[in-house]
């Protein structure tokens, strides 16, 4: 461990990472082409915001016919789980250059969070962390690129028949069981989707807004039960 | 032109949560209760989204549908692999089958 972390090790320890990434980059490029939206800005989105539960997420409540507000509010709490991740890389990055630091958050994700944060456990010893960083971060970047255009490119040729737009829906079920991590989240996701369905008649999909404010309360009220 | 409105403010205020405390380090520390919060955020609004869509595609509760079926292999798959591709792959074809069968 006294090596000093390079670009390269945080390519290669991101490459497994990318066999995830991969297909939810084709998923989002398939089903956006297929949205029947203007898919230029959705194909834009994939460098704008760079995050792509959101951006599958502006698709679908658009796509439903919900109202702009609505799509931008979601595209918003969903991200918002970045301020945590914002909050521990700050322990590391607190002696590096602004501008550089301004970059590092452009490319930060879940999954560049996570390999830094678990190669270097010391926040003190923060040595090569900048090149280690980039080396996993910019992986990611390129992959979700790479992956996100070509889907738009298949998108365009996939018959109505294969019932794509279910695969939606299927992504968020999916990242929903990789995120319940304890019993409250189990709470948060029970009552986030129970009055989700409860309000789904709410106009410009606000239901969905509804029923996140309720998921987090009862997550944090549920707390002391488990306690 | 409303896309690219939503887009482009989604854009600024991801890259502002993204940099806020990495820029304010030693300056201003994330509330402990918006740090409690945070950790119900994902499992909240993930359900929010997804779980209507599947038990009321028609904008009314319908627990009799194919999406049913479909949504619960397919995010069993997801548990077991791990794999968001796994879910596509396993629950599409689920839906297939049962809007043929049905």
């Amino acid at each position: 461990m006294d090596r000093i972390p390079t670009w390269r090790e945080g390519m290669r320890d991101a490459a497994p990472i990318l066999l995830g990434v991969a297909p939810f980059g084709l998923i989002f490029g398939v089903t956006a082409a297929a949205s029947g939206l203007d898919q230029f800005p959705l194909w834009a989105s994939s460098l704008i915001v760079f995050a792509g539960a959101s951006q599958l997420a502006i698709v679908d409540v658009l796509g439903n016919g919900g109202a702009a507000i609505t799509a931008l509010l979601t595209a918003i709490v969903i991200n918002s789980r970045h301020l945590m991740y914002s909050a521990d890389m700050g322990r590391y990055t607190s002696g590096l250059p602004i501008g550089l630091r301004a970059r590092m958050a452009y490319v930060l994700t879940d999954q560049a969070y996570l390999v830094t944060a678990t190669r270097f456990a010391d926040p003190t010893k923060t040595e090569g962390l900048a090149g280690y960083y980039f080396g996993a971060a910019m992986s990611l970047w390129t992959t979700w690129q790479i992956t996100t255009t070509t889907g738009f490119l298949l998108g365009n040729f996939i018959p109505e028949e294969w019932r794509l737009e279910f695969a939606i829906p299927m992504v968020f079920l999916a990242l929903l069981v990789f995120s319940v991590k304890s019993k409250p989240g189990l709470v948060a996701a029970i009552v986030g989707g129970t009055v989700a369905v409860v309000a789904v008649n709410l106009d410009y999909q606000l239901g969905l807004m509804v029923g996140a404010a309720a998921g987090i309360l009862s997550g944090l009220v549920s707390e002391r039960w488990f306690a | 032109m409303t896309l690219w409105i939503v887009i482009v403010l989604a854009g600024i205020a991801t890259f502002s949560m993204r940099f806020v405390f990495i820029a304010l380090f030693g300056v201003v520390a994330v509330p402990p209760l918006l740090e409690r919060a945070l950790r119900y955020v994902a499992p909240a609004v993930l359900a929010a989204l997804s779980i209507p869509a599947v038990v009321a595609p028609d904008k009314a509760l319908d627990l009799i549908n194919p999406f049913v079926p479909a949504a619960i292999i397919g995010g069993l798959a997801a548990w077991y692999t791990k794999s968001i591709g796994a879910a596509i792959v396993v629950g599409l074809p689920v839906l297939w089958i049962v809007l043929w069968l049905t």
